[in-house]
């Protein structure tokens, strides 16, 4: 589904990506994860188009993206959630929600949809996703005054909300505690169930091979393992990368 | 072109660089406020301009250098009355707020300029304005190469106010990180206040400067000179100071460069668009500060 | 009763102006173009009315699509930059304008003499009104009428999915182009109608005042523009019809016993009500809303503070 092929990102002498091959397939949680400045977010951001490569592509559904602006790409199906939440503070819940979803009404299809028959699928949509979020009851709430783990519940459910068959998460569980992990773990497979794809940035290590069918794991940039969460916990590279070398680590 | 024109048209750029120091000034003091507060202080070159006249009171008393030291030091003051009155109170994250409070201290400083001098263009010291030194085929006006000078002087001092001062690290770095600054000790309300009163020095100094260069001062300049100002700030990137040096040399030709070629009323309009020609190829400025990681 | 006929007229003027500012304030642009705008629609109606002859409605519709058409000629270009690149292309703009006007000769000949705008010297002759007897009471009328159908259509519109898109833009750029919405048409849409608004101004301005200059044009002139909806508060339209109201009809008409000094009053006045309500008078959290917003009040933080060089 998604495939990045040699894809570089340099920042002047810094090379927070390079030559990164990465496929996500059709239907599956891949996990990303890597020490911190392994270039996660980076691969993110190059994914959705805040940062143009500096060499190699992004393709997604055989469609050579890597030249489209972030909201092109969002068209497409693509859609991201952010490590620090960005919601829209002074709109609405509901507000925060219809935004995102008004990217699917464009168009001809959309004008029709809209004003020709009868019921409005968009709208429907959307409300499903609020409930599916749990914040039915506070759709008219400004979601700058939402409680921090209400404010992740529609970071993520307004990515979804914008139609997108793959959606990156970008550290979702950060600040999380025990409880609300387990809830994020349900809402992530639901998510897939639904017939979504996954692309999930994360340091919670519990979090990643629970839920994750793979895994990837950068460092400085680069790809150093990729397998079942089991394979990459095994791997030599991967611990040497977290635990360091020199160290006689515990298996 | 034949050869005289084409003398006159180099003794203009030249003229116009010189002159163009002064815009150098403001841009870095917009500039410096800019990359401090991350806010815009539209009321800056009014101040500017205010303190160029607030020294005229010291002109019948002491000789002309002391009226361009007076001016530069009731500048500074200016700078730290606007911080406290426009920035200091108000709250961090409504920029608009601050934005609108800069433009009523524009109207208000620029008013009562009007109202003390009557709208009257009064007289402005300047020095060497009789000395020419010929260059082949060419003029320099000594009062301009004398603005010139002190212009630079004002930059050299500034860089080595901010690289080699603690005050100077202080402010670098508030900008950076206001609140790791704090926690490491730096008022930032001080190193704030300094940083107007640093920027309102400058700015002072820029008043006399255009004072000088031009012969009077005049009410009518303090809107040009903020709209130039901005212009410069913003071809040399937000942010940098040797960009503001740079792009304020650069306006100050053109300007003279466009009057000589298209005449004074429509010059502006081509300065305008060279803006937009930048803005459009080169939007970060000539010495876009590096782009940081989201 | 003419004084408070042509009090309510100038008030109604700035009032499309203030609105102007509201559009595109509302994305989160600090734009001084108002006065450019300002400037086309007070050149062009008055060129089409007393040049060519044409009624005032079309005069005015032609410069609303000239509008239309500048906001998105210069929009695409000048829009991709934000914070105050933002605001020194708006205020480059607008002087381009300004100076263009300033000059512009083009006279034709009438049977009155000769009419058309005349470089420095300003624009003379815009007769449209009292050539075809309008009184003054119903100049008033089309102006407030003007400013009616205008709060009417912004009303919908920030009530619509346009209006949602627009404050989207303005909260957080990179959440919003991220959700698919595309920032430069956002952007572009809200500065061309704001732009449309200040053309009908000024295109209402120039037969008001019979005689136009570039130095009706300034800077200045755009920095009401913009004090109106963040003093009166970027959360209600109403606020920004109150303010201008309270500035140009208390301030700076009803002190007129101060005289000359009223100029330097509203710059203080701003400088207060900055310190005292930044956020300005009628945001929501005042509760007084006047039911014309549901919703959020307006803060415009985050985008418009930063400079123009972030990824």
């Amino acid at each position: 589904m998604l495939e990045l092929r040699n894809l570089s990102r340099h920042f002047g002498g810094v090379k927070a990506v390079d030559q990164l091959d990465l496929t996500v397939r059709r239907g599956e949680i891949l996990g990303l994860i890597g020490p911190n400045g392994s270039g996660k977010s980076t691969t993110v951001n190059l994914i959705t188009g805040v940062y143009l490569p500096t060499a190699g592509d992004v393709v997604f559904q055989g469609q050579d993206i890597s030249k489209l602006a972030p909201h092109q790409r969002c068209e497409l199906g693509l859609a991201r959630t952010f490590q620090n939440i960005r919601l829209f503070g002074h709109l609405t819940v509901w507000q925060n929600l219809w935004a995102a979803r008004m990217v699917r009404e464009r168009g001809w299809a959309g004008f029709k949809e809209r004003w020709l028959s009868g019921a409005n699928a968009a709208r429907e949509q959307a409300e499903e996703l609020l409930v599916f979020g749990d914040l039915a009851h506070k759709r008219d709430m400004l979601a700058g005054n939402l409680a921090f783990g209400e404010q992740r519940r529609l970071e993520l459910i307004r990515a979804a909300a914008s139609g997108a068959e793959l959606l990156l998460l970008d550290e979702p569980a950060a600040g999380m505690n025990a409880e609300e992990i387990e809830d994020l773990d349900n809402r992530i497979r639901s998510l897939r169930d639904q017939g979504r794809t996954i692309l999930l940035i994360e340091h919670h290590m519990e979090l990643v091979m629970e839920v994750c069918d793979r895994v990837a794991v950068l460092n400085f940039g680069r790809k150093i393992a990729e397998g079942t969460p089991a394979q990459v916990q095994q791997d030599a590279q991967v611990r040497a990368a977290y635990l360091g070398t020199d160290e006689t680590a515990a298996t | 072109m034949d050869l005289m024109d084409f003398i006159d048209l180099t003794q203009s750029l030249i003229d116009g660089v010189l002159f163009g120091t002064t815009y150098s000034l403001i841009g870095i003091g917009f500039t410096l406020i800019f990359g401090v507060m991350h806010k815009i202080n539209l009321s800056y070159a009014a101040a500017s301009i205010g303190a160029a006249y607030l020294s005229l009171i010291l002109v019948s008393l002491v000789p002309a250098p002391i009226v361009y030291l007076g001016a530069a030091l009731l500048g500074g003051l200016l700078g730290w009355m606007v911080y406290l009155i426009c920035f200091r109170y108000l709250p961090l994250n409504n920029p608009l707020a601050a934005l609108m409070s800069t433009v009523g201290m524009l109207l208000a400083i620029e008013e009562l300029i009007s109202h003390m001098t009557m709208g009257m263009p009064q007289n402005y010291p300047a020095l060497f304005a009789s000395t020419n030194i010929e260059i082949g085929q060419f003029f320099l006006r000594g009062d301009l190469i004398f603005v010139f000078v002190l212009g630079c002087a004002a930059m050299v001092g500034l860089t080595l106010l901010l690289k080699r001062t603690r005050l100077g690290l202080a402010t670098r770095a508030v900008a950076q990180q206001p609140v790791a600054a704090q926690l490491c000790g730096m008022g930032v309300n001080a190193t704030n206040a300094n940083t107007f009163i640093i920027a309102g020095f400058l700015g002072g100094t820029a008043g006399a400067m255009a004072g000088a260069a031009i012969g009077v001062l005049s009410p009518l300049m303090t809107l040009p000179l903020t709209v130039k100002g901005l212009v410069v700030t913003v071809i040399g990137g937000l942010g940098s100071i040797p960009g503001a040096i740079v792009a304020g040399l650069i306006v100050g030709g053109a300007e003279n460069l466009f009057q000589f070629l298209r005449g004074v009323s429509e010059r502006d309009i081509y300065v305008m668009l060279m803006l937009f020609a930048f803005l459009v190829f080169r939007p970060g400025g000539l010495f876009a500060a590096p782009g940081g990681r989201d | 009763m003419d004084f408070y006929l042509g009090l309510a007229q100038v008030i109604g003027i700035h009032s499309l102006l203030g609105l102007s500012a509201w559009c595109v304030l509302h994305t989160g642009q600090v734009s001084l173009a108002q006065g450019g705008f300002f400037a086309i629609g007070a050149y062009t109606a008055g060129v089409l009315t007393s040049m060519w002859g044409w009624p005032l409605a079309l005069a005015l519709a032609m410069g609303a699509l000239l509008a239309a058409a500048v906001a998105v000629a210069v929009g695409f270009p000048a829009l991709r930059v934000k914070g105050l690149m933002l605001v020194v292309a708006t205020t480059a703009f607008a002087e381009i304008v300004r100076l263009v006007f300033f000059n512009f000769t083009w006279r034709v000949q009438t049977p009155a003499g000769p009419v058309g705008p005349d470089g420095s010297l300003g624009f003379g002759g815009i007769r449209y009104f009292p050539a075809n007897g309008w009184t003054t009471l119903e100049v008033c009328l089309l102006i407030w009428a003007l400013v009616s159908a205008v709060l009417l259509v912004l009303w919908w519109l920030d009530r619509s999915r346009v209006g949602t898109l627009w404050r989207a833009v303005g909260e957080d750029e990179l959440a919003a182009q991220s959700a698919g919405i595309n920032l430069t048409a956002a952007k572009v849409s809200a500065f061309g109608i704001g732009g449309a608004i200040a053309v009908l101004a000024g295109g209402v301005f120039a037969h008001y005042a019979t005689h136009i200059e570039h130095n009706n044009f300034s800077i200045l002139l755009a920095t009401f523009a913009i004090a109106y909806p963040i003093i009166g508060g970027l959360s209600s339209l109403a606020g920004t019809i109150l303010e201008v109201i309270f500035i140009q009809g208390f301030l700076l008409e009803g002190l007129r016993f101060i005289g000359d000094w009223r100029s330097l009053m509203f710059g203080v006045l701003i400088v207060v009500v900055m310190l005292v309500r930044p956020a300005g008078f009628l945001n929501r959290s005042l509760g007084l809303g006047l039911g014309l917003r549901r919703g959020a009040s307006a803060d415009k933080t985050g985008s418009i503070a930063k400079g123009g060089t972030h990824a």
